[in-house]
């Protein structure tokens, strides 16, 4: 071959590599020419995209509910993909934007800015809408089914709806074990003086009084949420105070909770919890090794898938000795399904969800996942159901979902339990608290 | 020596043959990095169809200056020093010691040689995963090692100086293989006859590897010396692996990853501010070139000096 000849192949191979890499990738075609009639079937086979976050019992059954929908329509696959919690939002945000989802799990609208709070960014879902990532579902035939309070609070924006959510979920209270309690003739703990002496009663007999999920880092601090709560039973009016300065997290009621979250980390939770994954830990619970499990009402169907037979009950955490503080459930709106607004499979999203939010699916999810509902018909067959039926009118919001961390806060900003030993390096609750408000200290003056 | 192409355009193939090398780098990597250095004077939020706008070094101030959460950040920053000075020179040492023993004309050296490199190919998850199992709290072999002698860890999970140990460790043992590798490959271009030559002249076991080894190992040492700085003020995939996002153990990786993703805690929402992560990025860029170059300088000057 002549050097001319190589120079000239050499060169037409250059070029087409570079032609190869200008081009634009294939765009998907399933679905994406013709739209169907809104709820309607597609007329091409379509792959819906959709993302949930992990959640054994709520996975196990969006697979069941993946296929009956596929059966019911055989021109759509669902290409489902699970991500850890913790990462839901950065997977959402980078698939949103690559244009890679079409139906996603979102947690309820939260963290919003408020007139008091200064110089703070939106949240996520806020710059999603905002960059108009996220459909418009306002009007919706299947809205119908939702109550109106919690498509306003979890899902819509501006007046418009963007997101339905699915449940409200409480992470205040404890599991307890009825067996053990039974066995130690104890009763169940009503005041923070006998949940003190229920523990030690366990660890005196070589039972450890509390597990949690604490490889996942945020199982032992949210375990201890309920002790906030008995002490600021209104929490969006403490993140008023702590923005505004009426509250101090050293102050006098303060540090009665800090007090009892040392020895809430240091005395009541088993050695070893921050090697258990969140997982992990209802297994861990329901195996009948550990007396009570602080966390979240989504446990309970993997308690019960854990162990059928093992008895169980929940009662709010009882973080002060007057029984009337302890009345309250915090926590706040979980799951919730929104479509993306560039999705190629517009009609399919919509069927998808409008199938979801039939009432008789919709009632099988909070069976399976022991959610409260948000469907007015819907009823509480849960075991979970039934614990938390009695405190559900005293249900209320959680501080860290009105929470947004002034810009230049330090890390402990923050009313974690985590902080003191074994987990975290205090062990001097004054030192802590003093601490925790400097670090906020430093962030309100910096944006003043 | 020039080599000539041809007459005419050909003259002109070998750059052209250079473009698609140049396309990718230009894409892939400086593209990306001169976009972050003109993203972090914004307040981009990484999300498509967001509005950017210009804001000067407000990033930078806020990274650097700005209330208690700047404090945190040098922190960060002091933190990733540590690691990258404790990793590079552990790693280091532990690799030429291992090259220099498995580089023996032994038996079985090969499976050592194969067993010391594994952990290189297992990658990040599968590293974070075995040590988390080996790192169990409740019943995990080290933890039942150690109360033998009656002491008790949350390992990963508790003191976060001890969490930050550990991930030290086992990014040391992760990619102690590489820096083994660059060694055994070092060592078997000292022609033999050196050696035999020294040991006929009654030179010592030190005397061979101070006059001999260490010596023409100038080039191994400057590659190993740089990747592991470079490569230990870059990390952040096991700290995020092994402990998460927690205080008192990010390093400046981390925390750039954290910021710009709206890493949360649970359903805590956050935002998305790529352009602030951008500041960081360039922060940790500057402190990875200065140390970089210095590192390059004094190992250039030691090999010229080696060399006359």
């Amino acid at each position: 071959m002549s050097k001319k000849m190589f120079s000239l192949m050499s060169l037409i191979v250059v070029f087409a590599t570079l032609l190869a890499a200008c081009g634009s990738p294939a765009t998907p075609t399933e679905g994406s020419s013709q739209p169907a009639p809104a709820g309607e079937q597609p007329a091409q086979q379509v792959t819906l995209r959709v993302l949930v976050h992990q959640n054994p019992p709520m996975v196990a059954f969006m697979e069941e509910f993946n296929k009956k929908f596929q059966e019911k329509h055989p021109n759509i696959t669902i290409d489902m993909s699970v991500v850890n919690a913790n990462d839901l939002s950065t997977v959402s945000q980078t698939r949103l934007s690559a244009n890679d989802i079409d139906v996603l799990d979102i947690f309820g609208f939260s963290n919003a800015a408020q007139p008091y709070m200064k110089q703070v960014d939106p949240p996520n879902w806020q710059q999603l809408i905002e960059a108009g990532l996220l459909m418009d579902l306002t009007g919706q035939d299947f809205l119908k089914y939702y109550d109106a309070s919690a498509l306003t609070d979890a899902g819509s924006y501006n007046g418009k709806v963007y997101a339905v959510n699915l449940g409200r979920v409480s992470y205040s209270g404890v599991y307890y074990n009825k067996n053990l309690f039974n066995q130690y003739n104890l009763k169940v703990p009503t005041t923070w003086s006998e949940l003190v002496t229920a523990c030690e009663t366990f660890k005196a007999a070589n039972i450890p009084c509390m597990t949690a999920g604490g490889k996942d880092g945020w199982p032992i601090f949210v375990g201890a949420y309920g002790l906030l709560g008995s002490i600021y039973p209104d929490q969006a009016a403490l993140v008023e105070g702590l923005w505004t300065g009426t509250i101090k997290w050293n102050d006098e009621k303060s540090l009665e909770m800090w007090r009892k979250m040392q020895v809430y980390a240091r005395d009541m939770m088993e050695e070893g919890a921050s090697g258990i994954a969140g997982d992990a830990a209802p297994g861990r619970f329901a195996s009948g090794a550990v007396a009570m499990f602080p966390g979240g009402t989504w446990y309970a169907p993997a308690i019960e898938a854990a162990n059928p037979d093992f008895e169980w009950g929940y009662i709010p955490f009882p973080g002060s000795d007057n029984p009337e503080d302890n009345k309250y459930l915090f926590g706040k709106y979980d799951q919730g399904w929104a479509i993306a607004a560039n999705t190629p499979n517009k009609e399919a999203a919509l069927l998808y969800l409008s199938e979801f939010s039939d009432p008789a699916n919709y009632q099988a999810f909070v069976d399976a996942v022991g959610f409260i509902p948000t469907q007015p018909t819907a009823k509480l067959n849960t075991q979970i159901g039934a614990e938390v039926a009695p405190y559900l009118e005293n249900f209320r919001v959680g501080y860290e979902q009105y929470w947004v961390a002034p810009k230049g806060a330090g890390q402990f900003a923050n009313p974690w339990a985590s902080y003191f030993k074994p987990f975290g390096t205090y062990d001097d609750p004054v030192e802590l608290a003093n601490k925790v408000q400097e670090d906020l200290q430093a962030g309100l003056d910096a944006v003043k | 020596m020039s080599y000539h192409f041809g007459r005419g355009w050909a003259k002109w193939t070998p750059y052209l043959l250079l473009l698609p090398g140049l396309f990718f780098y230009f894409l892939i990597a400086l593209g990306p990095s001169m976009a972050t250095a003109v993203y972090s004077f914004t307040d981009a939020t990484g999300i498509k169809g967001a509005p950017v706008h210009w804001v000067g070094f407000d990033n930078y101030r806020e990274f650097l200056f700005m209330g208690r959460a700047s404090v945190d950040n040098l922190d960060a920053l002091k933190r990733t020093l540590i690691f990258c000075f404790i990793v590079t020179f552990v790693q280091f040492g532990l690799g030429l010691f291992v090259a220099l023993i498995v580089n023996q004309n032994l038996k079985g050296t090969n499976v050592f040689r194969t067993i010391y490199f594994m952990p290189v190919i297992l990658g990040v998850v599968i590293q974070g995963l075995m040590w988390s199992l080996f790192l169990y709290p409740l019943g995990g072999p080290v933890a039942k090692l150690l109360s033998l002698f009656g002491v008790r860890s949350e390992f990963l999970g508790g003191q976060p100086a001890e969490a930050f140990a550990w991930v030290t460790f086992i990014q040391i043992w992760a990619n102690m293989g590489i820096t083994m590798m660059i060694f055994i490959a070092g060592l078997q271009t000292i022609p033999s006859e050196l050696y035999e030559a020294a040991r006929i002249d009654g030179a010592n076991s030190w005397q061979i590897f101070r006059n001999i080894t260490w010596p023409l190992l100038t080039p191994s040492v400057n590659t190993n010396l740089l990747l592991n700085v470079i490569g230990s003020l870059q990390a952040w995939q096991l700290f995020y692996v092994l402990v998460g996002y927690r205080n008192g153990t990010q390093v400046l990786g981390y925390l750039i990853f954290a910021t710009g993703f709206g890493q949360t805690s649970g359903s805590v929402t956050t935002s998305f501010r790529q352009g602030y992560a951008a500041a960081a990025s360039i922060i940790l860029f500057l402190l990875v070139l200065v140390i970089g170059m210095t590192t390059q300088y004094i190992l250039q000057r030691r090999e010229a000096r080696i060399l006359e």
